[in-house]
């Protein structure tokens, strides 16, 4: 019996609702499975649409448009194919498989071929079964009095002085955007809960960090927009790509998900499923296939270098094929409940393979292991590590040396990496052991540097292009000619800013990731 | 399994110290014959000084070194005075920023920063024990552990953390310059078959 599998079924409201229509005018055994949704356009339903449905539950979705050339508004058949082809590939990579997604565009008069397309449809769903999605949705809270008092004192804000060294520090406030950390915390000290500074502004803070390196009451303000978003309502509209990770996040807290993580692997990558050394990749793919038609970036590279690197030392770890995403952005953006189940996930995973040191290369997923996790009461039991300690540890040995490279190189350093000492110092260590042309700081740097412009897939909006220009503009005086990162999501930020078409020749630059720098000229002396 | 020692370098280096931690090191750890002879006198006050050391799984029945295995030289006036001393293909291993000039010799040649090393570590004075971790790592004479503790025994109490840091540290260069020279020659292989 199949009677409760769910597909849902976005029908565009010309040809192929036509037909459809035909197929209810005359009774046709249409499968009772499929709930139809009229939408204006097969174009208009985006990746977070499509996924969105998956993310909730549904056990197959199809969309339906015309015929390219038939298309009322001219690209709406080539945009849908292009959603369809991208999210088939997350839907691959979570092991759900892209059959679940169907896609087709029928004529007005095509009403039999339609009736026999769905059919088939739900034959296939009804042969695949059930999706091992298990719809996790983010808990229904709202913001109390006590509770907001608890954050306030959890996190300082009672000692704030009202001197306003974080506005004046805080690079959103900056780029001129009406946004004042200091305004939020009288608010939140004030008990002044429905004022715009809680309900609107604590979605539009980037969480950098700057405000708390430059607060003397040390109020931990990144914490407290954290809490305080765990503890409002979430707010829909300050989702960036209309939600599409933070749906693919809560998607993966399914236990049954047979993930394929490391499907692209390259066939020159040694890897031992027996060592006690895991290489924790981080969402590099899903980023990849995500973008693949709009900024054709590839984060991965860096997952390879990586493991490259430490082939390089000999060392073949260990990988996860089930690898989730580490949750990072879910608690940043408010989704405490689904990050602990996506920690848990990760660390009973990581635990069965006898992990005794996890090593990343994205700065997020280090903190999320190294701090949020034990912060959130999830003992990990095994040491982490980020790429840059082991290059460094393995390095300082002695006997390797780097290729000559050519190129003048700065940096942008990744906000979970800068905001301590270590982590401004690690991956200034190694970039001085490079053989580049010239190194140059950009005039914010270290623990000052500025935020590529976005966190946790919140609040992107002109300021934050804004933030990503003017980054651009410093790393170009500096007169390099590569800009080195360390997080994937600087990258994908920062060469979204570079798609200006009115700016581009002033900022666009070359960037990769330390990491691949490091792997494309490390060599033995 | 024979081994003769020489350790070169000036008077203060600790070079005679280093020479009695490899002895003790395989006497009392390894559970091997060794004997120990050190030259000292005018070299106390700077020149080259050296101590000369036999290990062996026999009876040694005459303690001088006449032709060493291995060379360590820690000055240049050492290696001058010494360099007759290797044997035909001999390990010569030398502190590279002390002894400026090598001349080519039939076997392995090993420049170590051991001076530079011990200064970053905070004491000039422990490039002798880099030096003897880098020696344990690449000539096999004696065990890892028996050094460990050899060197822990040796120095003066309450050196021994910054010690053992120092011996590590050159042990650990002394296995990555190892395994660079397999790789190289590896790739080199590579490279030639390719070509």
């Amino acid at each position: 019996m199949n009677d409760d599998l769910k597909i849902v079924l976005f029908l565009c409201n010309w040809s192929p609702h036509a037909a459809y229509q035909t197929l209810q005018d005359s009774l046709a055994p249409l499968p009772v499975e499929i709930r139809m949704i009229r939408i204006p356009c097969s174009g208009r339903i985006t990746k977070s649409l499509l996924f969105k449905a998956f993310e909730t539950g549904a056990d197959g979705v199809v969309l339906l448009g015309c015929e390219a050339g038939a298309c009322r508004y001219g690209i709406g058949t080539r945009v849908a194919q292009r959603n369809i082809d991208d999210t088939r590939g997350i839907l691959n990579l979570l092991g759900l498989g892209e059959q679940r997604l169907g896609f087709e565009s029928f004529n007005p008069d095509q009403h039999q071929e339609l009736l026999a397309y769905l059919t088939a449809f739900r034959n296939r769903i009804g042969e695949l079964g059930k999706t091992p999605v298990v719809a996790a949705g983010r808990a229904e809270v709202s913001l109390s009095a006590r509770s907001a008092d608890e954050i306030s004192r959890a996190h300082n804000v009672y000692v704030c002085q009202d001197c306003g060294k974080c506005s004046s520090a805080c690079p959103l406030a900056l780029t001129g955007k009406q946004f004042s950390p200091r305004a939020i915390a009288n608010a939140a000290a004030a008990g002044d809960l429905d004022s715009p500074a809680i309900r609107e502004d604590i979605w539009s803070c980037l969480t950098c960090g700057l405000c708390y390196d430059r607060c003397p009451s040390a109020v931990s303000f990144p914490d407290f927009i954290k809490d305080m978003r765990c503890a409002t309502p979430a707010n829909a509209k300050m989702n960036a790509h209309e939600g599409f990770f933070h749906s693919l996040m809560r998607a993966m807290t399914s236990p049954g998900l047979p993930v394929r993580h490391w499907e692209g692997l390259p066939s020159d990558i040694q890897t031992d499923p027996e060592s006690k050394i895991l290489f924790f990749g981080g969402c590099a793919p899903y980023f990849d296939t995500f973008f693949k038609n709009h900024l054709g970036i590839s984060t991965s590279e860096t997952l390879f270098d990586a493991l490259r690197l430490m082939n390089f030392f000999d060392i073949r770890p260990s990988i996860l094929q089930n690898e989730r995403c580490c949750g990072h952005d879910l608690l940043w953006s408010g989704d405490r409940e689904n990050f602990i189940r996506l920690a848990r996930l990760n660390v009973e995973m990581i635990s069965d393979m006898g992990v005794e040191e996890l090593v990343t290369a994205c700065p997020e997923c280090y903190r999320a292991f190294s701090r949020d996790y034990p912060e959130n009461g999830i003992k990990t039991g095994f040491k982490v590590s980020h790429i840059f300690e082991l290059a460094e540890a393995e390095i300082g040995k002695g006997a390797v040396g780097f290729k000559k490279l050519n190129r003048k190189i700065t940096f942008q350093d990744p906000c979970r990496l800068s905001r301590t000492e270590e982590g401004v110092q690690l991956p200034r260590n190694l970039l001085k052991r490079l053989k580049v042309a010239d190194f140059t700081e950009m005039r914010d740097h270290g623990a000052s540097s500025l935020c590529c412009g976005n966190c946790a897939w919140t609040g992107c909006d002109s300021y934050s292009k804004a933030m990503q220009v003017n980054r651009l503009k410093q790393a170009r005086q500096t007169g390099a000619n590569l800009l080195v990162t360390a997080c994937p999501k600087c990258r994908i930020h920062l060469t979204c800013a570079m798609e200006d078409p009115f700016l581009e020749n002033e900022i666009r630059m070359e960037m990769m990731d330390l990491t691949s720098l490091l792997a494309k000229t490390i060599e033995w002396e | 399994m024979r081994k003769e020692i020489l350790i070169t370098g000036l008077g203060g280096q600790g070079i005679v110290l280093a020479g009695q931690v490899l002895g003790l090191a395989a006497c009392l750890a390894d559970h091997l014959e060794a004997s120990f002879t050190q030259s000292y006198g005018p070299e106390a006050r700077g020149g080259a000084c050296s101590a000369q050391l036999i290990i062996s799984d026999a009876k040694i029945h005459y303690p001088y070194v006449r032709n060493a295995d291995i060379l360590v030289c820690m000055s240049q006036s050492g290696y001058e005075k010494y360099r007759n001393m290797l044997k035909h293909e001999g390990t010569l291993i030398v502190d590279q920023d002390m002894v400026r000039s090598v001349e080519s010799v039939s076997g392995d040649v090993f420049p170590v920063p051991a001076t530079r090393m011990a200064e970053e570590l905070g004491r000039k004075m422990m490039a002798n024990i880099v030096m003897l971790g880098f020696v344990t790592s690449v000539t096999e004479a004696v065990s890892l552990e028996g050094m460990l503790s050899s060197v822990a025994d040796s120095v003066p109490k309450g050196t021994e953390k910054t010690n053992l840091a120092a011996f590590n540290k050159g042990y650990d260069l002394g296995r990555a310059m190892l395994k660079a020279r397999t790789k190289k020659a590896a790739a080199k292989h590579e490279s030639k078959e390719q070509g």
